[in-house]
């Protein structure tokens, strides 16, 4: 069964019956926003039920569509935290990404700034490792960003897609040897995009890590997963009380191979191991259970079926 | 940018040059400075790599004195300011508790300062100076240059002086003498450094 991932926008009138319907298909629901009378949920459904949703979904005025980024960690990576980079361009296209379902977090380095000078600390590069994509924005010169991009890419081993004022060619001559993923025409700048022709660069943002992330879950498929992250991430709801204290908008959230559950590692670790998902399978019998960069969180990464021998 | 007399960006590297006109103009909007600035010129050569912005202002207003707050009356010392323009009241109680210290300044109601002075002082407390917009205008240009100007470009050479302005600034040691340079970038504008 192949889950595609969805985003689901409709009223909160008879909205839980959409819920049923994806939990009914075997379909996981992923994140769940209510703002006001509206409802959005980001969800993976069996490919073959989505014309079955949006059928059931049409009376309720709920529009289905499908989001390749859903289901998604994506790091976006600033070269600093100073007014020179934000809001505009990080939080614009951090902001843009999440339009389309994907998780975001804004990395900014403490020294990526400058041409000769940029570096990037372990922590930095531990923290971007653990993400399933990484979107470099990069200036506006073409000189630096040859310069400094062996620096950037050191011990990176996700996908990288860079951005960056010269166009796309010029990004992919300069860069060497080549990252997954160009973006040109979109530099450093310092005003909202709202224009046409700037929306239209972050749809090239878009379009350029969907097919990045395509390439990502072939190479997956090739050796599946003992179990898929989003069942995972339900399991881990349903069987470990203390994530319904958590007070963060997305408690568990879902990656390409693995999961980030926001609970203290040291306290919480062992019990996320021993949890099963099926008899006899349990977490630490199909996934690591590792301690995340990011603050004291528990990082998941489940290991392919070559590996277990096993697939719940 | 249609209000300035001269604005143009050189770079050796033409898309970047075209970001930063972009970039700049929205930074000097931004700021406010659109209707300070006369002149500019932005030279950006990545490959030394050294930022140079020079530029001419307009003729500024004028000095906030204390005869544009209020009016001054004083007899044998006894000096009595009666306020008329709000506006820069703190402004002004700041700067005579600065000079004369909070024991001489008194204020009986929202609008009346009386203080007993020197009688020669008190003939020259009208002139004095409230608020000098340049300072602020120093500040603001020199901040909008730095956000205007690549990041970690941190050393940096600057000077605001009669109507003309200079920021310089590298991610390496800067030469000692920049002058030549900025002269040069004057002259483009038709101006001398």
């Amino acid at each position: 069964m192949i889950l595609e991932p969805i985003t689901y926008k409709g009223g909160v009138y008879r909205h839980d019956e959409i819920l049923d319907l994806i939990e009914d298909l075997g379909g996981y629901i992923i994140q769940k926003h209510l703002i006001a009378q509206d409802v959005i949920l980001q969800a993976l459904i069996p490919r073959a039920d989505i014309a079955l949703l949006q059928t059931i979904a049409r009376p309720l005025a709920g529009e289905v569509k499908t989001a390749p980024l859903v289901g998604t960690e994506i790091a976006v990576v600033s070269m600093s935290l100073e007014i020179h980079h934000l809001p505009h361009a990080s939080c614009d296209v951090a902001e843009y990404l999440r339009t389309e379902g994907a998780k975001t977090n804004m990395i900014g380095l403490a020294r990526g700034f400058g041409k000769r000078i940029a570096l990037m600390n372990e922590e930095e590069r531990n923290i971007i490792n653990e993400h399933d994509c990484a979107i470099y924005l990069l200036g506006n010169f073409e000189s630096c960003i040859k310069k400094k991009m062996p620096v950037l890419r050191r011990g990176i081993h996700v996908p990288i897609i860079v951005c960056g004022a010269p166009n796309r060619e010029t990004l992919m001559q300069i860069i060497d040897p080549p990252v997954d993923g160009y973006v040109g025409g979109i530099g450093r700048f310092m005003h909202r995009t709202k224009e046409a022709d700037e929306i239209a660069k972050l749809d090239d943002i878009i379009s350029e890590v969907a097919q990045v992330l395509d390439r990502k879950r072939a190479a997956i498929a090739k050796d599946p997963l003992s179990v898929s992250p989003a069942r995972l991430m339900d399991v881990i709801m349903a069987e470990i009380s203390a994530i319904r204290y958590v007070t963060s908008p997305i408690p568990v959230v879902v990656q390409m191979d693995g999961l980030r559950v926001k609970l203290s590692f040291d306290q919480y670790a062992e019990e996320v191991r021993n949890t099963k998902i099926e008899e006899g399978v349990s977490v630490r019998k199909v996934a690591d259970v590792l301690p995340s960069r990011m603050r004291d969180y528990i990082l998941i990464k489940i290991r392919p079926f070559s590996e277990t021998g096993v697939k719940v | 940018m249609s209000t300035l007399d001269y604005f143009e960006v050189e770079s050796t590297d033409p898309i970047g040059r075209d970001q930063y006109h972009r970039l700049a103009s929205v930074v000097i909007g931004d700021h406010g400075l659109i209707g300070v600035l006369k002149k500019i010129h932005i030279y950006i050569d990545p490959e030394i790599p050294i930022f140079v912005a020079t530029g001419i202002t307009r003729k500024l207003l004028h000095e906030i004195r204390v005869s544009d707050i209020g009016s001054v009356s004083h007899e044998n010392g006894h000096v009595t300011i009666s306020i008329g323009e709000e506006t820069y009241f703190a402004a002004l109680l700041q700067m005579l508790w600065d000079r004369f210290g909070k024991d001489l300044v008194n204020q009986p109601d929202r609008f009346t300062i009386l203080m007993d002075l020197d009688e020669k002082v008190a003939e020259t407390l009208s002139d004095l100076v409230v608020i000098d917009p340049t300072e602020s205008l120093y500040k603001d240009l020199i901040y909008s240059l730095q956000v205007i100007c690549p990041e970690g470009f941190k050393v940096r050479k600057q000077s605001f002086s009669e109507g003309k302005f200079f920021f310089v600034a590298s991610e390496d040691t800067l030469d000692e003498d920049v002058m030549p340079l900025v002269r040069e970038k004057f002259a483009l504008m038709g101006e001398q450094g």
